[in-house]
């Protein structure tokens, strides 16, 4: 191939999106933490595990104490009601009692009740206006009694033994009063066995719930470990490390699937800016150099102006070939990096393969060649409509260069269930076993090539653009019938959706 | 030394009681309160049954004795079995 | 043509005005967007070239959306070493009428510039395409060059319009893979070459004079005089 005699701007060219040679900002290092907090408090603080653990903790502890609550409501609190219910009910029939027959009725059933009181529990008084004791049990009306009160709730005092009352004292209208009460010391007694008890479990609880919460983060932690020590592996500048995976289907295990995803990805993209500084370096150079010497010639015959001006042609066209195969560079690594996927549109290979074979039958022809097709009417695509004309291109480029005189080219493309399948074929020198597997690689270039110019980037284009599809790229034996000339077919294909 | 903290704080209504000095007192039983309640089982329908009228005696007996609480209660027992409760 | 060129980088400006000179154009050249904002809407221009990127806070994408707000509809030509598919559709969206991927060679360039700047107003309605005795009915589709029927193909037929419709003009390679088989793609070789020559030996076969010129270092042009 020639250079054309004058630069082509090509439309279409990978921007640089990231400078070719820069480096990539050291992974460690740099402000990562924020602020500074060194205590070993505050890690364990700052620990997501600790505070789910604390979390759980928490909502532990809420629920028992909700359950202690209902307990305790339909328990001692019921004894209370109970009781509370009970001392009322006497008090009333009393009061009844005392509306129909007065005092002595009053005193007389006080003193039949206390005398049925087995359990020694009841408190009884009946007080005359003056506060003078007319029946019952009790010395007299509470310490602090208030007219306004009606329930007491206090300590008493039964033959020298300590106790707790609860006392209802009832205003009769005459001004006397009755006091109905029980001793309600037993219960107590039951309330604080209840209530120890309860304790007692509260406290095992919590030391579950503390438990629970130092397994949870423990085992948290454990899950995390692989996913930090990669992590700390990658910032430490090895990229190779992956997180392990554990093999149970679990967030965790999704989590270090897409954290090895994402650093594949990386590692992917940091060769494509390896490769692009390969290839600056590598295939850059040649004609760069070449472009000088031929400028540094010129001036050495600077007195004669026809070789002067050739020079200086030759010159400018080396210079334009470095510029394609710079752009070419940095298409491959701008469609490696999948930015142009932002400009995918449903797209029909069909006129694309028929523009292809227009624009490159024409120079087949004129080589004597014969360029044989065949397509189905459509094959509907999501893609880039430029980009994939461009991969056609290129084989069909190659195809051309590598088929002798007079030979035959195949391009054929088919449906399959759900995916399209692209036919190269050629009858040229193809490409041996080990040969196949290097192709693709930048700049690789098959010795048998060696003689045929090219730059080694088109087929590299074409798996960018293949794979940036979601597709596969592979070689076939192409129709070649000489024995020497086995001949070579690149098919790819590519998912419809 | 947990739990026990934690039964102040959920036990809302617990006040432990510090020294005693009780607010409300009883009438002190004594002899005089026992022959009163022997005489109101006397004068019960089923008073001079067994077993209340034994259980009664019983409790004389031990009021006698000294032991009032005890034989009151003993008393009041044989009331309730007096009037069949 | 009364050329405004607003270009940053000094040299490539000094380059791209004595080049644009020695074709015939008068040059207006500032290196800054507010410059160039203000001489483009101020004064009158035949086309506006327009670095893509440049310092004053108003870029060229910038520029034209201004410009075109004002209702300004020069035809504007970008220059840029963004080289990016979707930096030519901003570029474009934004009321640019080319798109110039930098490095470029001068005769690109002004090959590009004169096809802008002698943009007929409205596409002109014409029937038919005359050069010499070389006719294209746009109706019928037909092509006959002394009153003989030359036989085409329909992207002969559009390639041949194309440089007519442009005759007189250089029209590169670059220019007629965007224009007639519009993709934007390396051929990697001289395809549109092999297609041109076929198209000319059709055309020039029996006549002593030939119609399609290739100008060297540059593209092709057709016209009546040698």
């Amino acid at each position: 191939m020639t250079p054309p005699p004058h630069p082509r701007p090509q439309p279409a060219t990978p921007r640089p999106a990231t400078p070719p040679l820069a480096v990539p900002p050291p992974l460690s290092s740099g402000p990562r933490r924020r602020g500074q907090h060194p205590g070993p408090l505050w890690r364990l603080l700052s620990s997501t595990g600790f505070r789910f653990a604390l979390l759980f903790a928490v909502l532990f502890l809420l629920a028992g104490l909700a359950f202690t609550g209902v307990l305790w409501w339909g328990t001692a609190g019921a004894l209370d009601r109970q009781v509370d219910a009970a001392i009322r009910a006497d008090a009333m029939a009393l009061a009844e009692r005392w509306r129909d027959a007065g005092d002595p009725a009053v005193a007389d059933a006080i003193n039949e009740r206390l005398a049925l009181d087995a359990e020694n529990q009841t408190l009884y008084l009946l007080a005359a206006p003056s506060g003078q004791r007319l029946a019952g049990n009790l010395e007299g009306l509470p310490q602090g009694f208030a007219p306004e009160v009606q329930w007491y709730g206090m300590s008493l005092e039964r033959d020298g033994i300590p106790g707790e009352a609860r006392l209802f004292v009832l205003p009769l209208p005459d001004g006397s009063r009755l006091a109905v009460g029980r001793d309600v010391e037993e219960k107590l007694r039951l309330r604080e066995l209840l209530t120890e008890g309860l304790a007692w479990s509260a406290g095992v609880a919590l030391l579950f719930a503390f438990a629970g919460a130092a397994l949870l983060r423990r085992a948290l932690e454990r899950r995390l470990a692989p996913v930090t020590a990669t992590a700390a592996l990658i910032a430490g500048g090895d990229l190779t490390p992956r997180v392990p995976l554990s093999g149970r289907d679990d967030e965790f295990e999704a989590l270090g699937r897409s954290m090895n995803a994402m650093l594949d990805r990386i590692a992917h993209l940091m060769e494509g800016v390896r490769g692009v500084s390969d290839a600056i370096a590598h295939d850059l150079r040649t004609p760069i150099a070449r472009a000088r010497n031929r400028l540094e010639e010129a001036l050495a015959e600077a007195n004669d102006p026809v070789a002067l001006q050739g020079a200086l042609e030759r010159g400018i066209a080396d210079l334009d070939n470095v510029t394609r195969v710079f752009q070419a560079v940095l298409r491959i690594a701008e469609v490696e990096a999948g930015a142009r996927r932002a400009a995918f549109a449903p797209v029909d290979l069909v006129p694309l393969l028929e523009d292809a074979a227009e624009l490159y039958g024409a120079t087949a022809e004129e080589r004597g060649q014969t360029l044989t097709t065949s397509w189905p009417d459509s094959l509907p695509l999501t893609g880039d409509r430029d980009l994939l004309l461009q991969a056609l291109a290129n084989l069909l480029d190659n195809a051309v260069k590598f088929t002798p005189e007079g030979g035959s080219i195949g391009l054929s493309a088919a449906l399959a269930e759900d995916a399209v399948t692209v036919r190269v074929s050629d009858q040229g020198p193809g490409l041996s076993t080990e040969d196949r597997a290097r192709v693709g690689e930048r700049f690789f270039r098959a010795d048998t090539a060696r003689a045929t110019p090219g730059s080694g980037l088109g087929l590299s284009l074409v798996r960018a653009v293949v794979q940036l599809h979601g597709g596969t790229l592979w070689f076939e034996e192409g129709h070649g019938q000489e024995a020497t000339r086995p001949g070579l077919a690149v098919c790819f294909r590519l998912p419809l959706a | 030394m947990l739990p026990r903290f934690l039964l102040a704080l959920s036990v809302l209504s617990f006040h432990p009681r510090l020294a005693f000095s009780a607010e409300l007192r009883t009438v002190p039983q004594d002899l005089r309160y026992c022959q009163e309640l022997a005489e109101r089982l006397a004068a019960q329908p089923g008073g001079s049954k067994e077993p209340a009228r034994s259980l009664g005696e019983e409790g004389l007996q031990l009021c006698n004795a000294g032991n009032v609480r005890t034989g009151v209660a003993r008393l009041r027992r044989a009331m309730r079995v007096a009037q069949g409760r | 043509m009364r050329i405004l060129l607003v270009e940053d980088d000094a040299e490539v400006g000094r380059f791209v005005k004595k080049g644009l000179q020695e074709a015939g154009h008068t040059v207006e050249h500032v290196p800054n967007g507010r410059e160039g904002l203000f001489m483009a809407a101020s004064e009158n221009f035949d086309l506006l070239v327009l670095d893509r990127m440049l310092p004053g806070g108003i870029d060229g994408v910038r520029l034209v959306e201004t410009l075109r707000g004002q209702g300004n509809h020069t035809p504007v030509l970008f220059l840029s070493a963004l080289a990016g598919v979707d930096e030519r559709v901003k570029g474009l969206k934004a009321g640019g009428d080319d798109y110039l991927v930098k490095p470029f060679a001068f005769a690109e360039l002004l090959a590009r510039v004169e096809a802008l700047g002698r943009r007929p107003a409205v596409d002109a309605p014409a029937t038919r395409l005359k050069i010499a005795d070389l006719e294209l009915d746009l109706l019928s589709r037909t092509v006959t060059r002394g009153g003989k029927r030359v036989d085409v193909q329909p992207r002969e037929f559009r390639l041949l319009e194309h440089l007519m419709r442009h005759a007189g003009q250089v029209v590169t390679r670059t220019m007629l893979l965007e224009k007639v088989w519009d993709y934007h793609f390396d051929p990697q070789t001289n395809v549109i070459d092999v297609h041109v020559s076929r198209l000319r030996q059709k055309l020039d076969k029996g006549f002593d004079k030939p119609l399609i010129h290739t100008v060297r270092n540059a593209g092709y042009m057709i016209r009546a005089e040698p």
